[in-house]
């Protein structure tokens, strides 16, 4: 049998193209204390934050250790991901790191830090694929987000008496299948009659940007991690139809 | 426990697109695995229709007309019609049970008229929630298990499934790049799961005289693999995805040690390794499934196959006719390609082609070549004294063949993420129980509402 001598014609690894430089982190603190946390929260080391934090604190009060610690090292994070440094479990493990450290200065503080916004995330009723909802739920936190998460295949009624309880700045929804995203029209039909016009960000599977922008409210969210920008962009004030042209066009 | 000790095949030369050692017949006149390949069409109905029964009957009716009115426009010798359930169809048993029944009588009456060979899988949609509720003994399973019965008993040749074993457990590790936790999540309490389940879906299918066909780790496996995505995304390692496949192949392998006789459901990519294994006939997905999703061994994954899908395709206008036409005539035209192959003697040419046409654009395909397929399938029952010792050896094997050969190109990234995950799965222990015990103890606190009392654990 002759042999392939040439690949080169046939496919070309345009993944290999400056995959080779190994691009670091860029931050760092001349407080050891503070660069163990930010180290933690930089390689995602759920195991050792909470001794790194404990150890920040002996001798920072909470305010800086989370705003020069843990906050600054999920910034970094956001940056390496962005540029594709890092790949979506970086940032997820270094978002659970930063969640459960922040847990510790919060107690300490003796209370929660004010959260930038509410957004409430649920799966479309009918549907158990929920990890889209996961990956939203993790990042948004991690953005200083309260979320509210529904769970996985939630009726159209408990969706909208959660937008009407919790009075959202955004509501997310995610469905696999085509036959399970129809739920959104409906949710977006009942919000809109009672007059709610909170920005509905739908996506996952076979969710399409022609059929989320066929009813109000509807954005359409391509990926996960676009959830927190358009979180701020709703804290900020964007109607629901500015966030749609913003994100949409 | 792990019941397959050998493999079905001497080695991966014989394996071959269109013939398995143990062909299965049923439906109209229809052979798979027989010595040639045919269509398997996956009809998806639009938004909407799945309003009500009668709309969503219509919708396959119109559907299925479709398909069976381009074979015979082309000259297609058979095909099978893969119902893939909406949630719907499985949720009210009786709409299943209708639509099998009508795509029956449809497909009876093109073989009266025309004698266009024909079959129907029916793959139930599993719907169960392992972090919310007994999954041995709730709702949906009760509707699952009564729409496996409508469904055979309206006229389905083959009961599918794509069960979710675990799936608490994998949603949270691969997003984490978690091998241990992955490992744990599809080769231990998804083997489990199948266990059970199978033991069910056999029952029915022999009750009824329909074939239990296969399953497949969609709900996992592909779910890693469809997040590594092309090669621009980052959201996990194509290596570790590979990992995953390796693992899924000791798990799907289940099926077909509680009864299932294939042919195995066409989103398994794993499935070339259960033919390794078992000689059951497969369904394989490749470049004709880019209507529903990207992969990057579009042709290698044909090298085997029994039956070539689309995976699925949503119900629309084409220029060319409906979606479902038209991707009758694209799996149409792919397997008289390999059937005159077969015809003219030139099948292991042709299988070459495509191996080599994939073989090193990704890991995924790389792992899945036959020849390496073959290797895996070889860790898998050499080590079968427990699902957990099966499935670490495959995923170790198939680490092993990645790193081991320099043709397979990887970015230091990828090549750092599979000498970690090996690092971790050469470090678990040995024995099962104490694999479970330890894994018991951690993802009980990381993932709420998972319980061992879903696996008979």
């Amino acid at each position: 049998m002759a042999t392939v001598a040439n690949y080169a014609n046939i496919f070309v690894r345009y993944d290999l193209i400056s995959s080779g430089e190994a691009k670091g982190a860029k931050v760092s603190s001349k407080d050891a204390a503070l660069q163990k946390v930010l180290q933690c929260v930089l390689e995602g080391d759920s195991d050792n934050i909470e001794a790194a934090v404990n150890e920040a604190l002996a001798s920072k009060d909470p305010m800086t250790v989370i705003n020069e610690g843990l906050i600054k090292g999920m910034n970094e994070v956001s940056r390496l991901w962005d540029e594709g440094v890092y790949y979506l479990p970086q940032a997820i493990v270094a978002s659970d790191a930063m969640l459960k450290g922040l847990e510790i200065c919060e107690k300490k503080l003796g209370k929660s830090l004010e959260k930038k916004g509410t957004v409430i995330t649920h799966t479309a009723e009918g549907d158990i694929h929920d990890l889209g909802q996961k990956i939203v739920n993790a990042l948004l936190r991690a953005n200083g987000f309260e979320v509210v998460d529904l769970g996985k295949d939630v009726p159209v009624d408990e969706v909208v008496a959660a937008v009407k309880k919790y009075n959202p700045v955004m509501l997310t929804g995610t469905a696999l299948m085509t036959t399970t995203m129809t739920a959104f029209e409906r949710i977006s039909n009942r919000l809109t009659k009672d007059g709610y016009a909170t920005p509905f960000v739908c996506g996952g599977g076979a969710v399409s940007l022609e059929y989320v922008t066929g009813y109000n409210l509807g954005i359409y969210g391509k990926d996960a991690s676009q959830a927190p920008g358009m979180a701020s962009d709703a804290v900020n004030g964007l109607s629901w139809s500015q966030l749609r042209e913003k994100w949409n066009s | 426990m792990p019941k397959f000790e050998k493999m079905a095949y001497a080695s991966s030369d014989e394996m071959i697109f269109g013939t398995a050692k143990n062909p299965v017949k049923y439906g109209r006149d229809f052979t798979v695995g027989g010595g040639y390949v045919f269509p398997e069409l996956v009809p998806h109905p639009r938004p909407g229709t799945e309003a009500t029964k009668k709309t969503l009957v219509k919708e396959y009716e119109k559907m299925v007309t479709d398909v069976l009115d381009r074979c015979v426009a082309i000259g297609i010798p058979g095909i099978q019609i893969e119902l893939e359930h909406v949630y719907q169809m499985t949720r009210n048993p009786d709409w299943g049970g209708e639509i099998a029944a009508e795509t029956k009588r449809l497909q009876e009456e093109y073989y009266r008229k025309f004698g266009l060979k024909s079959a129907i899988r029916a793959t139930i949609a599993d719907y169960r929630k392992p972090d919310e509720e007994d999954i041995r003994n709730s709702v949906a399973l009760e509707n699952m298990l009564k729409t496996f019965e409508t469904s055979a008993a309206g006229g389905a040749d083959n009961l599918s499934i794509e069960s979710v074993g675990g799936k608490e457990i994998s949603d949270y590790t691969i997003v984490r790049q978690d091998i241990r936790g992955t490992l744990f999540g599809i080769g231990v309490l998804g083997s489990r799961d199948m266990e059970f389940m199978w033991k069910k879906v056999v029952e029915i299918a022999n009750k009824y005289g329909a074939t239990p066909g296969g399953d497949t780790n969609c709900a996992q496996a592909n779910v890693a693999m469809f997040m590594a995505g092309g090669y621009q995304d980052r959201s996990v390692p194509h290596t570790f995805a590979a990992l995953t496949r390796a693992i899924a192949a000791a798990r799907t392998l289940v099926a077909y040690e509680q009864g299932a006789k294939g042919p195995t459901k066409d989103c398994g990519y794993e499935d070339v390794i259960i033919k390794a294994i078992t000689g059951n006939p497969i369904s394989m997905e490749g470049k004709t499934c880019a209507c529903a999703h990207s992969d990057l061994l579009g042709n290698l994954v044909a090298a085997c196959c029994d039956l070539w899908s689309n995976e699925a395709v949503e119900y629309h206008d084409m220029f060319g006719g409906t979606t479902v036409a038209v991707f009758t005539e694209i799996l149409g035209y792919d397997v008289a390609l390999m059937n005159t192959a077969i015809e003219m003697g030139h099948a292991k040419i042709l299988k070459e082609l495509m191996v080599q046409s994939d073989k090193y654009r990704d890991t995924h395909g790389f792992i899945l070549c036959p020849e390496n397929a073959y290797e895996i399938g070889k860790a898998i029952v050499s080590n079968n004294t427990s699902y957990y010792a099966r499935a670490r050896a495959a995923a170790i094997k198939a680490g092993e063949l990645m790193l081991g050969d320099s043709n397979l190109q990887m970015s230091a990234f990828e090549k750092e993420s599979l000498q970690s995950a090996m690092r971790t799965l050469e470090s678990l222990p040995d024995k099962e129980e104490d694999f479970i015990s330890e894994c018991a103890d951690i993802y009980k606190k990381l993932i709420p509402g998972f319980t061992l009392a879903n696996y008979g654990l």
